[in-house]
């Protein structure tokens, strides 16, 4: 009896165990989600460096929180893991993974936008992570229905015309006027808040990780008061941004703009293809910004460090930036892949318009910021609040003490 | 301990001896049996294992600092401090009675008419409909979660059209708390009534009809006779089905992580306990806080269940 | 026939049914759809011709038949050890005596109670500490034996083996194990379909602990894979609903198979707790 116990365990544990490795061949493991990483890319790897096998695995899920329980579980992490733009958040825990600059980060340095670049060098200076992409921000507007409420519809013309948040929303009050309430300015309360801070420098953090959101340097509060304003005048369709929700509104043309990174664009020639042609993009109000953007990291405890910085290093090398773009649309972070002709490409949905050329500009006008630690916890606290706002009719200034207080709380935790 | 010996029956040495004795004859009777052990011991292994370690472990977690990554530190009672005084969690908890109330009450009311009326049809096609009644129950809860969505969908959601066609004017379902409470209250209602009718269908099939001749000699109503002979002999079952929702109820998590996220809804509404203990263990990484609001969690299931049993107890001694 | 009052049972049962399916017919409506077609508004309450495009899009965007074979493999394993496992326990406890049988039954209804979520951080450290997190090992070995399993089959074991036939089989030289295999198995068969559907469903359901356990999306189960389909960035909603419906399917067809008998069990079930 024992012995069919045991064969009942040992049945089902052999089936679940993975295969040994070769000795010959070093195996990089990869940790990366969906559309992160060119998949072409990824298998061309093996014939660029002979002996090197790529087991790339795709994480699905929510993909930090599963980074995060693999390093505290200590052992069995990849050789090799993507980060998104929480990369800050792993600041504190820079010791488990390489310092690129000791395997020759500094060689490339100078090919990389310089904000970009930062993000990933922590404030003791060692650098945990490779850019991947990056995400400026524009504005993506209907032209069509811009048009038919008397505003400017070139992108030339609208940037001029709405260069502030304030031209912005007064625009926004217009154009609701001319379609008596069927379609509204923008998504969500929410977006509004982030895409402000995305212009700025200084959000939550300085690099002492002191939180400085109360001060006049941080554009916290104003980020916070213009998303208000934008609730107040009923400028949002309170479509919560990558929900099926928003798709719907977007393809139905309940929404007539919004502020949103290069990779949005992806996603909305998707969402609302009822509406091809009618789009268009032009510089941001309020600035150029970032929003989201990925990196690539090395662990401490790959047996293979060297070579995954020449696996990486090549990977990101501008040329396959460039064909990184051309075939997932991942916005490059290499200076010289900027001037590639597929930026200059006129495309069908935005009305052939080449929308290159507007994310281009807003790439290189970046300004460095540091996020900090608690980013993504902070972020979420205001965000709910700011909802609360837009919802639920919350007053905005008890809205932003239960912001500030919950915020307040966090940092001590 | 200062705790004094009891005054020993025997003189030490001969306790010692029958003591041995008894041992061995208990070791033996046991090895006499060990294969009886051997066939349940694989139960009590993975439960000490998986289930009693864990809840010692989760009780040492609740009193350190730990994000998984760096090292733990002690951290005292801070986790059961922060979460007293942290209005999310109170948001979590009344969020998940509302839920309880909402779903618990329509759903055993509408499981006790459907057992009442499948009991009281001679049809034929009574396994059609239990059958039919049973389905929603073996559905998975994702499944479930994204077709509801599209039903209470603020846009394009068939529940505003239906109120469109009768004047109404739509409403934003899963922008509001309620409205997000009420779509997960209807799933858990749609998936769970046709299980809660089958049980009381089962329970009114074994009153013994003797009981309603008697009581109709007697001269008893219809409802009379519901009230003092139906409802008496269902209230252990209906006891069983209020604490099993009440368990369930306390656990709902992949309605709202899969209808509106980890947040719990733009409002906030959908944030149930478990959904809050994954997003500040797995999520937020507060390893050391998950597992105290684990302990909180069941607390909360503990007096509830205590609550419940002395709601149907007491009222049984009313009649 | 139709007295008032038989019409207004059926009416009532009638509506309660159509209620009960209607979510089955909405989501068939919606994946022979296109997403543009779901998001329109009024509403499309009629079948559409894109099934079998939407379908061949959940093919390509996830491994949906390797989902499927990762949810059966886990559901199969787990099934076939809480039967082997349950029914050994349960079988032992109803017609063997030894010492401390009845205290050990009261241990075994008392975990019972034990809630599961207060282990779900601490659960998870300890498959961290084997180095299971992102194996199926994660999902079958803390599941393979139960408590109610083992309460279940000891129930039935108790009403339907006769002693006598064990005694016989002991005269015979039936070792405990044989007695086990040869005796009480087949008697116990009615009562292992119920247990084998009712672990089989609830396996094939789970969502909470392979979501946290699961890493690599080649590994994914059903329910894991279908969450992740319906996550972020994802626009191609036709698509969710058409993958939702394959994920349904195939347990709506083993319920139908098994559903008499096991409706029946479920309140038998709950009427002897």
């Amino acid at each position: 009896m024992i012995g069919l116990w045991l064969c009942a365990v040992i049945l089902v544990l052999a089936g679940c165990t993975g295969s040994s490795s070769n000795e010959k061949t070093k195996t990089l493991t990869l940790w990366y989600w969906n559309r992160s990483l060119d998949d072409g890319l990824l298998k061309a790897v093996e014939q660029q460096f002979p002996g090197i096998r790529i087991d790339a695995q795709k994480i699905g899920g929510d993909f930090k929180s599963k980074l995060k329980t693999t390093l505290a579980a200590g052992s069995g992490g990849p050789d090799i893991v993507a980060f998104n733009d929480w990369v800050t958040e792993l600041f504190a825990s820079s010791d488990r993974f390489y310092d690129l600059y000791e395997l020759g980060a500094a060689e490339i340095e100078d090919d990389f936008l310089d904000w970009k670049w930062q993000l990933g060098v922590t404030p003791e200076g060692t650098m945990i992570a490779l850019p991947i992409d990056t995400g400026p921000t524009a504005l993506y507007y209907r032209a069509d229905l811009f048009e038919q409420a008397g505003l400017p519809s070139d992108p030339e013309e609208v940037h001029r015309m709405l260069s502030t948040w304030e031209d912005y929303f007064e625009a926004g009050v217009q154009l609701q006027q001319h379609f008596g309430g069927s379609v509204k300015l923008t998504d969500n309360i929410s977006n509004i808040y982030n895409q402000i801070n995305a212009q700025s420098e200084t959000i939550y953090f300085d690099r002492d990780e002191e939180f400085i959101g109360e001060s006049s340097a941080s554009s916290m509060r104003s980020a916070w008061d213009l998303a208000v304003k934008a609730s107040e005048l009923g400028l949002l369709a309170n479509a919560n941004t990558s929900s099926s929700e928003w798709n719907a509104a977007i393809n139905n043309g309940r929404i007539a703009s919004f502020v949103g990174a290069v990779w949005m664009k992806e996603i909305l020639q998707q969402a609302a293809p009822d509406t091809t042609g009618n789009w268009k993009v032009a510089r941001a109000p309020g600035g150029d910004g970032n929003n989201g953007g990925s990196f690539l990291a090395i662990m401490k405890s790959s047996e293979y460090p060297q070579e995954a910085f020449e696996v990486i290093k090549w990977i990101q090398s501008p040329d396959n930036q460039i064909q990184t773009f051309n075939n997932i649309n991942l916005f490059p972070s290499a200076k010289a892949a900027l001037e590639a002709e597929s930026m200059h490409v006129e495309e069908p949905f935005f009305g052939g318009q080449a929308t290159g050329e507007i994310f281009t500009e807003s790439a290189r006008n970046v300004k460095p910021a540091y996020f900090g630690a608690k980013y993504a916890n902070i972020n979420g606290i205001v965000t709910r609040e700011l909802s609360m706002v837009a919802l639920q009719g919350k007053n905005s200034e008890k809205a932003w003490e239960d912001a500030l207080n919950r915020v307040k709380k966090e940092l001590l935790r | 301990m200062n705790r004094p010996v009891e005054p020993s029956p025997m003189p030490p040495h001969q306790a010692e001896a029958t003591n041995s004795r008894n041992n061995r004859r208990l070791m033996s009777t046991i090895w006499k049996h060990r294969k009886e052990y051997l066939a349940i011991s694989p139960f009590y292994i993975l439960f000490a294992i998986f289930g009693l370690f864990p809840i010692g472990f989760s009780m040492f977690l609740s009193f350190q600092k730990w994000d998984g990554i760096s090292e733990m530190s002690f951290n005292g009672l801070k986790n059961y401090q922060f979460m007293l005084t942290d209005p999310e969690f109170w948001r979590a908890v009344s969020n998940t009675l509302l839920i309880w109330i909402y779903s618990t009450i329509p759903m055993l009311f509408f499981a006790l008419i459907i057992a009442f009326l499948l009991h009281a049809s001679f049809m034929r096609f009574r396994t059609f409909f239990r059958i039919g009644y049973f389905l929603p129950n073996v559905t998975s809860l994702v499944a479930v979660a994204i077709v509801f969505g599209t039903v209470f969908s603020n846009n394009y959601g068939l529940l505003n059209y239906v109120l469109s066609l009768v004047g109404l004017e739509s409403v934003e379902w899963l922008n509001k708390t309620w409205g997000i409470q009420l779509a997960i209250s209807v799933m858990i209602i749609w998936r769970w009534v046709g299980y809660n009718a089958i049980i009381y269908l089962a329970g009114l099939q074994s009153i013994p009809s003797v009981l309603y001749e008697a009581a109709k000699i007697d001269g008893a109503s219809g409802l009379q006779a519901f009230f003092r002979i139906t409802i008496p002999c269902l209230r252990p079952i209906i006891l069983f089905t209020v604490i099993t929702s009440t368990i369930g109820g306390m656990q709902i998590f992949t309605e709202p992580q899969v209808l509106v996220g980890n947040d719990g809804g733009v409002s906030g509404g959908g944030l149930t306990i478990v959904l809050y203990l994954y997003r500040e263990a797995f999520v937020n990484n507060y390893f050391g806080y998950g597992a105290a609001v684990g302990w909180g969690m069941f607390i909360l299931i503990a007096l509830f269940s205590i609550l419940n049993w002395r709601m149907v107890q007491g009222n049984s001694s009313n009649h | 026939m139709f007295t008032r009052k038989s019409f207004v049972l059926y009416l009532g049962l009638t509506i309660g049914l159509l209620l009960s399916i209607f979510p089955f017919y909405w989501l068939v409506v919606m994946a022979t759809r296109t997403t543009s077609d779901i998001y329109s508004y009024p509403p499309k309450l009629w079948f559409g011709p894109h099934l079998f495009d939407n379908i061949s899009r959940v093919m390509a965007s996830i491994d949906f038949f390797g989902a499927f074979l990762n949810t059966l493999f886990v559901a199969s394993a787990c099934t076939i050890l809480v039967l082997f496992f349950d029914s050994l326990a349960g079988f032992t406890f109803a017609k063997f005596d030894f010492p401390g049988r009845k205290w050990l039954f009261i241990v075994l209804l008392a975990t019972m109670m034990a809630p599961a979520q207060l282990s779900l951080v601490p659960s998870f450290v300890i498959m961290a500490t084997f180095g299971w997190v992102g194996t199926f090992k994660a999902l079958i070995i803390p599941g393979m034996v139960n408590a109610f399993g083992i309460f279940w089959i000891r129930q039935y074991a108790q009403e339907s083996i006769p002693s006598e036939l064990l005694d016989a089989g002991k005269i015979d030289g039936c070792g405990f194990f044989r007695l086990y295999w040869n005796v009480a198995l087949p008697i116990l068969r009615p009562a292992l379909s119920f247990l084998a559907a009712f672990t089989f469903i609830g396996v094939w359901n789970d969502y909470l602990w392979p979501l946290i356990i699961l890493n690599d999306e080649s590994k994914f189960t059903l329910q894991v894979a279908l969450a992740s389909l319906n996550g972020i960035y994802t626009t191609d909603y036709a698509m969710v609903i058409a993958g939702t419906l394959l994920a349904v399917i195939p347990l709506i067809v083993l319920f139908l198979f098994v559903s008499k008998q096991f409706i029946s069990d479920i309140a038998a079930g709950a009427i002897k707790s």
